[in-house]
């Protein structure tokens, strides 16, 4: 006969969680049950067994501790109170740099979090968010498949009939045109819209509704917008006029303008006019299935699902494929608004910029790390702190506490200091961190959360994670010893610590990586920014043309002005306007940038001619055969001697006439290529170029502004100075090397914080030991050499392992970034060591000093 | 007095440990309601209820001998006490007392 038993770990559990004053009773009830009933059914009487001892587990026979604790327990903790502050107040001043270090840290890390916060949650202030999809293509190109925010144009409103499932179908349409109110002429992007559009997002509109684009004459213009071009003015009912790239003027009257972008919105329309106005400029003879317009967003109605709309979609992508097979698409994805911003980094073209995860998934692991290295740093100071209190814990288990009260006043002391923590480091960030992460970036970070629960999350669990990992290993630690080994002195906590020796070293170890980092990254962004650019860019001015007319306009407005040294006129012109193109060598085809010029760009811009010559006047018989080409060319085509080889380009034959030396047409981002330059002739000029001192410039920039409103009064005057092209790559560098400036100042101030406060523990500890040893003889060297001796290999191995390893990464990083780093030379290593090495030796010695300073008279009399 | 008012399943299983009178622990408690009322209830709640009536006096307990059955288990055995007795008394009456006082009128269910 099978053996009866009911199921064992139910037995176990009701055994574990029983009063064992009940236990016997209510185990036999329930066994006698199980024997009755097994007699007819096995497993019945075990399920019954188990229902048994489940709906016995229940408040009256729960075990619980004695409650006699219960009446001191307030006491206790009053107690608690009181040691913990004058704890603090006795060692105020460690305390205060490790609350300061923590604070620091935290500050720091709430910052990130609120920008990774925010950065997930993009464009979630839409009401309909869950409802809108916008229309992603998946392209199948050569041996890729990419994915495209741009869309077919045909697929229009008229879905809405088509398909129940469908709210509203918006287009986003982009052309780029010239707004004109008055004087104020500027080149905008204009959206051109389904009216639909307002009714979908949520963007606050400030004057004017929803319905404005139904109206095909009017036009919604943002705040900026707004200030731009009417000051404090209301628009409301402005005309304004929009000239675009084919020539043609529209007017329009300002229907309805909105207010402030929110933060979080990942995309906004400052321009918006009615779509049926772009089919009206007639850019091409008539719209098919291979015309992609930049963005299509779709509304479902609720309770329908995307996937209603696959099979409406696969006829969509056969009739696509008929007609555009240079751009197949293979499948439309419809893409939640929600994920639009996350995913905008592998979509091309896409109109959401979030940026790329990888820098938010970097900052937060740096905020990680940071936070940590407080932690670490908060826990070696108290292990050390708590060494002193040895002897309060003795007597505390002597009297009677068990080790569970220990750990709990240890960990309780320790929630209070990271709440004061927590606080302290949310106004940093509030007033400080967030600010300055604000100003180096482009977008503004509001000081919010995206949810309250979010909010209570992170604040509570940082709170648990702070104050637990912080204060359990040291109330663990100093709660295990017996109390006569502390009274007879055994305990030699904290100078033969090999965790907290661990722990220093990855203090260490990361603030030496990152002050390597920091310096090499440094001193290739000095690099960059002292690096010839194989051109004199001092004193040029180049402004874009619109009509071919401008070109003589301008010519005979610069012969006007003495202060003009030279100009001429091109098409593309470097660095402002690129044009990336293919020429053929032979059997070879080269990638280079192709720039068609007028006659004295070469001279006016200073290219460093090496061999040949430049273009000669615009009556010169080789004015339509000649090239001339950069070194990097002569190079890749492999030519020995360049002048009167053949370049074909454009289906073109060129002779090459002239070399120049290699120049930057980008900034550092991009790797270098070569450049070739023809000669154009005026009617083609699309960049008019003019020379003058160093020092000329705004005074000559002003004189052609108001020259231009003569000259084109629809088009706006957009010149820049040369010497200012690549502005944006050395202001995101600036900020870059603020950022890991600040990382790695932090790190190293915090690594140095830790073995301050160890080094004063241990010094203070061993004061009668200098003392003796001063009093038999030892001179000040020995005692800094047996003081500083502790840490001194901890530290030397945390800077062998952490200048490689940050090194390391940040030569991947620079390599991964630009084409064309600087060769990592030794100086920043130099520098990077000395700094390290300076703020550790002023730790020590700051310290050490205490040590050599000690009247033996003195700290051999005490006691 | 709060605490001294019976509720319809302590007055029940009151009444069940009278009468079991020297047999009354948690299973054969279960079984006789069940016999008697055709009502099922879990061994836990029986348990839960005997323990009240403990507390308020109406009933007190000893441990039993050990048998072969339920593994060596002792079982708790549940005696009526004079308290207990009372407040059945009291019920009983206050019943009775109720009862009576419906007029013959109503108990004329032809109307």
């Amino acid at each position: 006969m099978k053996q009866l038993s009911p199921p064992k770990w139910a037995d176990k559990f009701l055994r574990w969680y029983c009063n064992p004053d009940l236990l016997e009773e209510i185990e036999g009830d329930i066994y006698e049950i199980f024997e009755r009933e097994a007699a007819v059914d096995t497993q019945k009487a075990r399920r019954r067994f188990i229902w048994n001892v489940l709906r016995f587990f229940r408040w009256a026979n729960i075990k619980r501790t004695n409650s006699n604790y219960k009446a001191n327990q307030m006491g206790l903790i009053k107690n608690y109170f009181t040691v913990g502050f004058r704890n603090l107040s006795k060692n105020w001043g460690i305390s205060l740099i490790n609350i300061l270090g923590l604070s620091v840290a935290i500050g720091m890390g709430i910052a990130i979090f609120i920008f990774v916060d925010m950065q997930t949650h993009m464009d979630d202030f839409h009401s309909n968010r869950k409802n809108i999809y916008q229309l992603i293509n998946h392209v199948k190109t050569e041996n890729s498949t990419a994915m495209w925010a741009d869309a077919p144009l045909l697929i229009g409103p008229d879905l809405v009939d088509k398909h129940a499932g469908v709210d509203n179908v918006v287009r986003v349409e982009f052309q780029y045109g010239n707004m004109r109110f008055g004087d104020n002429v500027f080149s905008e992007l204009v959206s051109f819209v389904d009216p639909a559009l307002l009714k979908v997002f949520d963007f606050p509109i400030k004057y004017g509704d929803v319905n404005a684009l139904e109206n095909k004459s009017y036009v919604v213009i943002g705040k900026n917008i707004a200030e731009k071009y009417f000051g404090q003015e209301n628009p409301m009912g402005r005309d304004v006029s929009i000239k675009y790239s084919n020539g043609l003027i529209q007017n329009y009257t300002v229907g309805a303008v909105m207010d402030k972008t929110p933060d979080k919105a990942s995309f906004s329309f400052e321009i918006m006019v009615p779509i049926d106005n772009f089919f009206d400029l007639k850019l091409e003879d008539h719209y098919d299935w291979s015309y992609a317009t930049d963005a299509i967003f779709i509304e479902m109605k609720d309770g329908h699902q995307p996937q209603e709309l696959e099979e409406t979609f696969n006829g969509f992508v056969a009739l696509q494929n008929q007609t555009s097979s240079k751009w197949p698409i293979e499948q439309f994805e419809m893409v939640p608004l929600s994920q639009l911003a996350l995913r905008s980094f592998e979509i091309d073209g896409s109109i959401s910029g979030a940026g790329h995860p990888a820098g938010r998934i970097g900052l937060s692991v740096v905020a990680s790390m940071l936070v940590l290295l407080a932690c670490f740093n908060y826990m070696n100071i108290s292990v050390t702190a708590a060494t002193r209190r040895l002897k309060e814990i003795a007597m505390r288990k002597v009297i009677g506490g068990n080790r569970r009260q220990i750990i709990y006043q240890f960990i309780l002391e320790n929630i209070i200091l990271c709440t004061l923590a927590l606080a302290l480091g949310t106004v940093m960030s509030y007033y400080f961190f967030l600010p300055g992460l604000n100003t180096m970036i482009p977008i503004t970070i509001p000081f919010e959360f995206s949810s309250f629960p979010m909010l209570i999350a992170f604040f509570g669990g940082l709170l648990l994670f702070i104050g637990l990992v912080s204060g359990a290993y040291p109330a663990f630690y100093v709660s295990k010893f017996q109390p006569t080994s502390i009274f007879r002195g055994n305990e030699k906590l904290g100078s033969k610590n090999v965790f907290s020796k661990i722990l220093l070293g990855f203090q260490f170890f990361f603030a030496i990586s990152t002050i390597i980092a920091c310096f090499v990254f440094t001193d290739n962004a000095i690099y960059q920014a002292e690096k010839d650019w194989g051109y004199n860019p001092k004193g040029i001015i180049s402004m874009p043309l619109v009509e071919a007319s401008d070109f003589r306009a301008l010519r005979d407005a610069a012969n006007k002005n003495t202060s003009v040294l030279s100009y001429a006129g091109s098409n593309y012109h470097v660095a402002r306007a690129n044009k990336l193109t293919k020429a053929e060598v032979l059997d070879k085809e080269v990638k280079t940038y192709a720039f068609h010029v007028g006659e004295n760009y070469m001279e006016t811009m200073g290219f460093r001619l090496k061999e040949g010559r430049f273009f000669g006047d615009s009556k010169a018989a080789d004015q339509s055969g000649s090239i001339i080409v950069t070194e990097m060319f002569v190079e890749k085509a492999g030519w020995g001697d360049a002048i009167g080889q053949q370049v074909t380009y454009d289906s073109t034959r060129y002779t090459v006439v002239g070399v120049v030396e290699n120049f930057m047409c980008n900034a550092f981002y991009d790797e270098m290529l070569p450049s070739v330059f023809t000669a154009a002739p005026e009617e083609d000029f699309n960049y008019f170029v003019v020379k003058t001192a160093a020092g000329n410039e705004k005074g000559l920039d002003e004189y052609f502004a108001s020259a231009w409103t003569g000259i084109a009064p629809n088009d706006p005057y957009n010149s820049k100075y040369q010497v200012d092209v690549f502005d944006y790559f050395f202001k995101e560098n600036q900020g870059n090397i603020v950022i890991i400036s600040f990382i790695s100042g932090l790190a190293i101030v915090l690594a140095c914080l830790g073995l301050f406060g160890l080094l004063g523990f241990s010094i203070q500890s061993r004061k009668k030991e200098f003392g003796i040893r001063k009093v038999l003889g030892a001179d000040a060297t020995q005692i800094i050499r047996i003081a500083s001796k502790q840490y001194f290999w901890t530290i030397l191995i945390a800077f062998l392992l952490g200048a490689p390893a940050g090194a390391f990464l940040i030569t991947q990083m620079i390599n991964a970034i630009y084409p064309d780093p600087k060769q990592t030379t030794a100086l920043p290593f130099i520098l990077a060591m000395g700094i390290v090495l300076v703020t550790t030796a002023v730790t020590v010695a700051s310290q050490v000093t205490k040590a050599t300073s000690v009247n033996p008279v003195q700290t051999l009399r005490s006691e | 007095m709060k605490g001294s008012y019976l509720g319809e399943l302590e007055e029940l299983i009151l009444l069940t440990v009278g009468a079991l009178f020297d047999e009354a622990y948690g299973v054969a408690v279960m079984d006789e309601i069940e016999k008697q009322t055709g009502r099922s209830m879990n061994v836990s709640a029986a348990h839960a209820v005997l323990r009240r009536l403990e507390e308020k006096g109406y009933v007190t307990s000893r441990m039993g001998g050990a048998t072969n059955e339920r593994g060596g288990r002792r079982k708790r055995y549940f005696t009526l006490t004079a308290v207990g007795k009372k407040a059945l008394d009291e019920s009983f009456a206050f019943r009775n007392e109720l009862y009576k006082r419906i007029p013959k009128i109503a108990f004329n269910f032809s109307l």
